[in-house]
C-alpha cells in the first residue's frame, strides 16, 4: 500500500470531479485556489518550527561564524575582526590535526558497531517470543539514563583499580592480575582510551540504532515480504533487495542524524578523558571546548568547532538531495 | 501423530536459539544497570575495596546514599524539575515539529526541500558555541536561572529531529487516504486533524518520547543557564551537587540516575509497543 | 562524609569591632574602614538581593555553615537577602563565559584553581579598596596572593583561601620496612622503589587535570626551576632545574608507579589513597580527609609531611587558588563589597568550620596555633606552609600567558611525554616551543 502507489491510484474521474469545482471559482478569486489555501496552510504550519529553529539556532550560528572570524576573548567586550586568522592557526597547531584524525576514527567505528549491533538487535526483536516486551524494555534503559550520569558510571567501571570490568575479565583469566601489565588502564592507556570512549557511546546509542531499525522493519508490509519469499527468495536476498531499499530512507536519516550527533557529541570523551591521555582521545568538541572556553580564546574555539561544517554540509546535501529523489 | 510434539520441539528450539541470540545485548546493557544498582545501596567502605566481590553486598546494604539524596540535596525538586521541563519541551516540539513534518511531507511547499536539509543543519552547530549566544538570548528574556531557560532552549534539539521523524511518518500515510479525506469536504485543516493526525499517532507518540528522552541527556545548557540548586533538573544536579572539589559522592549518584532512568525506561517500552503495533496495524488497511 | 547537621559557630566572639579592639589595628581612611567601623551598613544596601557562586566545597559542613548560617546573619543583619548557588571548580569557566555573555548573573562569583582573572578583568569590578583595607587590618596579604587578582595596579578580586598538596603518606608502611620519612624527594623515590614491589606503589597524575598542574610545579619549583622571572615577562623554564626535574620524574615513575598513573584525574590519587594500596600521595588535604569515611584504618595509619624538599633543600608547595570577583554588570556591588569584608573578617571562623582546610591568604592569620590544624597532631605541620606557599608562574605572577600556559597543560604534558619515554631533550625543546609561543601570542596582543 506503501511505495509505488502513493502518487497514482484515484480515478480520474474521481480526482477530476475533486479538483473542478475549486477551479472554477478559482478563476473569479485566485488566491482562494485550492494551491493557494495549500500553500497557506502549509506555511503556517510550518512556521513555529522555522521561527523557532531561526531565532535559536540560525542566529546563534551566525553570531559563531562571527567569532571565528575574530579575535574574540572570553572576558573581552571587544572583538576585532581578523579573517581567517583563527582557522590558520587552529591548521597550524598539530592537536588539531589529531583531534580531527580522532573524530573520524570515533565516527567510523562507533557506526560500523551501532550498525551491527543494532540490526542483529532488531532482527530479533522482529520475532516472536515469550518475554519479548520485557528484553525490549531492559535493552532500551541506556539510552533512557541521563548521559551525564551513566558516563560518569562508567568512569568508574573503567577505573585503573576499580575497575567491574577488569575484575570480571581477570578472574575470567581473559586478562592479568592487578598490578601486571595484563591489567589493561582502559582511560590511561593511549591505545585503549578512544576504544573505551567508543563502547560508552555505542554502549549508549545502539538501542536506538535498533529501534529506528526496527521501524523500518515493522514499516515494510507483510504482503511484499510474503510476495518475495513466495518468488523463492532466501532471507539474504529478500534482505539485500526487497527489505533495505524499501527502509533505506529511515536507515538514511537516523544514520545521518546519529553521525551529528557523534561528531558533536561532547559529554563522553569530556566526563571520561577529557581527551587524554596525551592526546589520544582528543576529538574536535572537546579542543574547542578547551581552547574556547578554558582558556578563553573564544575566537580560535568557534574555529575549531565550526571546522567540520563547511566540509559536512555539502555532504549532508548531497546525500538528502538523494533520498528524497529515492522518494516517490 | 508425531505432528503437534514436533512442532512443540521446533517452538522451543526456536525460542532457545533466540534467547541465545538475545541475552548477549541484554547482557550488554544491563550488566551496567545491574552494578549502579548494587553500587546505590552498598557502603562506601564496601566500593573502595579491590578485592571484593563487586556484584553483591559484602557489608550490609544501606539506604544511606538515598537518605543522603533526598535529605542534603535538592533532589526532589530535581526530579519535578526533570519530568516538568520534559513534559513542556515534548509539548512544544509536538506543536512545532508535527505540522512541521506534516507540512514538509505532503503539502509540496517550494523550498520544501532546502528548508528541510536546513532544518537538519541546525545539529552541525555545536552546542559549546551556541551556549554563548543563548546565554544573552536566555538572560534578555530574564530566564536566567530559572528551568524555563531549558523550556525555552531544548525545544532547538529536539525539534529538528522530530520534525524529520514527523516527515517520515507522514509520508508512509497512504495519499489516497488524504485525497478521500479532502474530497468528503475537510479541507486541508481539517483532513489534516481529523483524518491524518489519528493514524499517525503512534508516530506523534514516538516523537513525543524521543523528545522526553532528549531533554534528559543535556548538561551544558543546563549548566550555563541554571545555577540555583532548587531549579535544576537531574542530569544538571547530580554531577554539580553530588561531586564536591574531587570527593565523588558515587552512590548517591547512581541511585539518583537510576530513579529517573527507570521510570523512562518503562514509559519507554509502554510506547513503544503502542507505536510498533500502530505501525503495522495502519499499514495493513 | 556528609554530616548534615547544622555545626554550631561562634561568629559572635569575631564580631568585627572585638576584633578591632583586641588586633589593635587602626582603621585607616577610606569609605569602606568607615563603614566597618559604624555598627551598622550604609542605607542603600538594605532590601537588596546578593547572589553569590561558588564550589561545592569537599566539607559539606562547611556549605551548610557557610549558606545556613554565616551568609544569613549578615544578610539579616543588613537586610540583605543572600543566595548561594553551588556548582563544581571545573565548571566554573563555562558559567562565567555564559555569565559575560549574557551580560547578568551573580554578583559574585569564584575561582577555584582556574584563576581567570585577566581573561575577565575587564568586566569585573575594581574592588581595590577593599583589598587594601583588609591586607591593613590584617598584617598583609601574603606576596602570591596580589598577582592572581591584580592587573595593572588595579585588584579585581579578594584571594579567599587556598587549598593545600601536601606529601601524605602511609607510616606504618615506612616503618615496617625501616624507611625514613618523606621528608626530601629522594626519599620519597626510595620509599615508593622499595614499596612497590611490596604492592604499594605511589601515583601522581600524569594526565591533563588541575592536580597535575599543581603537583609537577611544587616538584619543579623545589628542585629550582621556575616558570617565569618575577617580572613575569621572561621564560625561565629552560634550565637545567628543569630538565633535572624531568628525569627525576621519570625515575620515580619506572621505579615506584604503575602505568595507570597516565589515566588519573584529580580524583584518582584519593581513591589509591583510600584503597589501601598507595605507599603516598602528593595531593589536596581533601584525600586526607575523605580516608576517615572510606577507610578508617588506612586513615589511622596516614600522615601529613611537609613539602619534600628538592635535591638544594628548597620547598616550594604550589597550592590550589580560590579567589572572589564582582561582576561589574553586578548592581548591588555596594552589598558585594561590604560581605567580601565581612568574610575576610571572618577568615579563621571559615577555616575552622572547613575543619582546618582553607588556608588563609592573610599573613595575620598564620599565626600559630592555628584553627583546627594547631591542635590536631597530625595536621601541625601545615602551619609551616605559608612560608613557602607559591601560585602558577612562580617566582613570577600570575599572568596572562602563565593563565593559558596553565589552561593548556604543557607542564603536566612535558612530565607526560618523559614519563613515556621520549628524550628529555626533545620533550624540551617541544616544551619551551610552546611556552614562547604562547608568551609570544600575548606580548603582540
Amino acid at each position: 500500500m506503501t511505495g509505488s502507489s502513493l502518487s497514482g491510484g484515484l480515478d480520474p474521474r474521481v480526482r477530476a470531479a475533486a479538483v473542478s469545482a475549486p477551479v472554477r471559482s478559482a478563476a473569479l478569486r485566485p488566491w482562494r485556489t485550492q494551491s493557494a489555501q495549500r500553500l497557506a496552510f502549509g506555511y503556517a504550519l510550518l512556521a513555529p518550527a522555522a521561527l523557532y529553529v531561526l531565532l535559536l539556532v540560525g542566529a546563534p550560528f551566525l553570531f559563531s561564524l562571527y567569532l571565528a572570524v575574530s579575535d574574540a576573548n572570553v572576558g573581552d567586550p571587544v572583538a576585532r575582526f581578523i579573517g581567517l586568522e583563527n582557522f590558520r592557526s587552529a591548521w597550524e597547531m598539530d592537536t588539531f590535526w589529531i583531534a580531527l584524525q580522532n573524530s573520524v576514527i570515533f565516527l567510523v567505528v562507533a557506526a560500523v558497531l551501532k550498525s551491527l549491533l543494532g540490526t542483529s538487535l532488531a532482527f530479533l526483536l522482529l520475532q516472536d517470543f515469550k518475554g519479548k516486551k520485557l528484553v525490549r524494555g531492559l535493552v532500551v534503559i541506556p539510552f533512557t539514563l541521563p548521559i551525564a550520569i551513566s558516563v560518569l558510571s562508567w568512569k568508574w567501571m573503567y577505573d585503573s583499580q576499580f575497575s567491574v570490568i577488569n575484575w570480571v575479565l581477570s578472574r575470567m583469566g581473559l586478562i592479568g592480575q592487578f598490578g601486571t601489565d595484563g591489567w589493561p588502564i582502559w582511560l590511561g592507556d593511549p591505545k585503549l582510551a578512544l576504544v573505551a570512549c567508543i563502547l560508552v557511546n555505542v554502549w549508549r546509542t545502539f538501542p536506538f540504532s535498533a529501534i529506528v531499525l526496527l521501524a523500518g522493519f515493522t514499516s515494510v508490509p507483510s504482503e511484499v515480504i510474503d510476495a518475495a519469499k513466495v518468488d523463492g527468495c532466501s532471507f539474504l536476498q529478500r534482505f539485500r533487495h526487497v527489505v533495505v531499499p524499501m527502509i533505506f530512507p529511515i536507515l538514511m536519516i537516523g544514520f545521518l542524524f546519529d553521525t551529528v550527533f557523534t561528531l558533536s557529541d561532547l559529554s563522553v570523551v569530556y566526563l571520561l578523558t577529557q581527551g587524554g591521555p596525551g592526546n589520544a582521545t582528543k576529538i574536535l568538541p572537546v579542543l574547542a571546548y578547551q581552547i574556547g572556553i578554558q582558556a578563553g580564546n573564544l575566537g580560535r574555539g568557534a574555529a575549531i568547532a565550526l571546522f567540520l561544517v563547511p566540509l559536512l554540509v555539502p555532504a549532508l546535501i548531497l546525500v538528502l538531495r538523494n533520498l528524497k529523489r529515492r522518494e516517490y | 501423530m508425531a505432528g503437534p510434539l514436533t512442532q512443540r520441539r521446533k517452538e522451543l528450539r526456536r525460542h532457545l536459539w533466540i534467547y541465545a541470540g538475545v541475552t548477549p545485548f541484554v547482557v550488554i546493557a544491563v550488566f551496567p544497570i545491574y552494578w549502579m544498582l548494587i553500587t546505590a545501596f552498598k557502603q562506601n567502605p564496601d566500593l573502595y575495596q579491590m578485592n571484593n566481590f563487586p556484584f553483591w553486598f559484602n557489608l550490609a546494604p544501606t539506604l544511606q546514599h538515598f537518605k543522603t539524596l533526598f535529605y542534603q540535596t535538592n533532589y526532589g525538586s530535581w526530579i519535578l524539575n526533570t519530568f516538568t521541563i520534559s513534559a513542556w519541551v515534548a509539548l512544544i516540539t509536538l506543536v512545532t515539529a508535527v505540522p512541521a513534518g506534516y507540512a514538509l511531507a505532503r503539502l509540496r511547499l517550494p523550498g520544501s526541500e532546502n528548508t528541510g536539509i536546513a532544518i537538519f543543519m541546525t545539529y552541525l552547530v555545536p552546542p559549546i558555541i551556541l551556549f554563548l549566544p543563548l546565554s544573552r538570548v536566555v538572560a534578555e528574556l530574564g530566564l536566567q536561572d530559572s528551568w524555563w531557560a531549558l523550556v525555552l532552549v531544548y525545544p532547538t534539539f529536539t525539534v529538528p529531529f522530530c520534525t524529520w521523524l514527523m516527515m517520515g511518518f507522514f509520508k508512509t500515510v497512504p495519499m489516497e487516504i488524504e485525497e478521500a479525506a479532502r474530497v468528503d469536504g475537510c479541507g486541508q485543516a481539517g483532513a489534516f486533524l481529523r483524518v491524518i493526525l489519528p493514524i499517525s499517532l503512534p508516530g506523534v507518540l514516538t516523537s513525543v518520547i524521543f523528545a522526553f528522552t532528549l531533554s534528559m541527556q543535556d548538561f551544558l545548557y543546563g549548566l550555563a543557564f541554571v545555577s540555583p540548586g532548587d531549579q535544576k533538573p537531574v542530569p544538571v544536579g547530580v554531577p554539580t551537587e553530588l561531586i564536591r572539589g574531587d570527593i565523588y559522592y558515587w552512590g548517591s549518584i547512581m541511585g539518583a540516575a537510576l530513579l529517573v532512568g527507570l521510570p523512562v525506561a518503562v514509559l519507554y517500552n509502554f510506547f513503544l509497543d503502542r507505536f510498533i503495533q500502530g505501525i503495522t496495524g495502519g499499514i495493513g488497511k | 562524609m556528609s554530616d548534615g547537621r547544622p555545626v554550631p559557630t561562634d561568629v559572635h566572639s569575631l564580631s568585627r569591632r572585638g576584633f578591632l579592639k583586641t588586633t589593635g589595628a587602626g582603621v585607616a581612611g577610606g569609605a569602606l574602614a568607615t563603614m566597618l567601623d559604624a555598627r551598622q551598613a550604609p542605607a542603600q544596601i538594605k532590601g537588596t538581593t546578593l547572589r553569590i557562586l561558588q564550589w561545592s566545597h569537599f566539607i559539606p559542613a562547611y556549605d551548610t555553615w557557610f549558606d545556613n548560617v554565616f551568609v544569613k546573619e549578615w544578610g539579616d543583619k543588613n537586610g540583605v537577602k543572600v543566595r548561594v548557588d553551588h556548582i563544581p571548580h571545573l565548571e566554573l569557566p563555562a558559567r562565567m563565559a555564559a555569565e559575560f555573555a549574557a551580560g547578568a548573573g551573580h554578583d559574585i562569583i569564584m575561582n577555584g584553581s582556574s584563576i581567570l582573572t585577566r581573561l575577565y578583568y575587564k568586566s569585573l569590578a575594581d574592588i581595590t579598596d577593599v583589598y587594601d583595607s583588609v591586607g591593613k587590618k590584617y598584617g598583609g596579604w601574603i606576596p602570591t596572593a596580589g598577582p592572581l587578582v591584580q592587573v595593572e595596579g588595579r585588584t579585581y578580586g579578594i584571594p579567599m583561601f587556598y587549598i593545600l598538596l601536601p606529601m601524605t603518606w602511609r607510616k606504618d608502611l615506612f616503618d615496617a620496612n625501616n624507611l625514613k620519612a618523606p621528608d626530601t624527594w629522594e626519599l620519597a623515590r626510595v620509599a615508593a622503589r622499595t614499596l612497590k614491589p611490596k604492592g604499594h606503589p605511589t601515583g601522581i597524575q600524569f594526565s591533563q587535570c588541575a592536580d597535575a598542574n599543581l603537583n609537577w610545579r611544587s616538584l619543579l619549583f623545589s628542585f629550582g626551576g621556575a616558570e617565569a622571572d618575577p617580572s613575569g615577562e621572561n621564560i625561565l623554564i629552560d634550565s637545567k632545574e628543569t630538565r633535572e626535574a624531568l628525569r627525576f620524574a621519570k625515575a620515580l615513575f619506572d621505579e615506584g608507579m604503575t602505568a595507570e598513573v597516565f589515566s588519573w584525574d584529580d580524583a584518582s590519587d584519593n581513591r589509591y589513597l583510600a584503597s589501601g594500596v598507595a605507599c603516598w600521595i602528593h595531593d589536596a588535604i581533601s584525600a586526607y580527609r575523605s580516608t576517615e569515611d572510606t577507610n578508617p584504618p588506612v586513615f589511622q595509619n596516614t600522615h601529613l609531611a611537609m613539602e619534600p624538599a628538592g635535591p638544594g633543600g628548597k620547598r616550594v608547595s604550589v597550592s590550589a587558588a580560590n579567589v572572589y570577583m564582582v561582576w561589574k554588570f553586578s548592581k548591588n556591588q555596594q552589598a558585594a563589597k561590604e560581605f567580601l569584608a565581612h568574610y575576610m573578617d571572618n577568615d579563621l571562623e571559615g577555616m575552622k568550620q572547613s575543619r582546618g582546610y582553607n588556608m588563609p591568604y592573610l599573613l595575620g592569620n598564620t599565626k600559630k596555633p592555628m584553627p583546627i590544624i594547631g591542635a590536631d597532631p597530625k595536621m601541625q605541620i601545615l602551619q609551616d606552609f605559608p612560608k613557602i606557599v607559591a601560585f602558577y608562574g612562580y617566582p613570577g605572577p600570575f599572568t596572562t600567558p602563565i593563565q593559558e600556559v596553565v589552561n593548556l597543560f604543557v607542564l603536566p604534558d612535558m612530565f607526560t611525554r618523559v614519563a613515556r619515554g621520549q628524550n628529555v631533550e626533545d620533550v624540551m625543546k617541544w616544551g619551551v616551543g610552546e611556552y614562547r609561543r604562547i608568551f609570544a601570542k600575548h606580548k603582540r596582543a
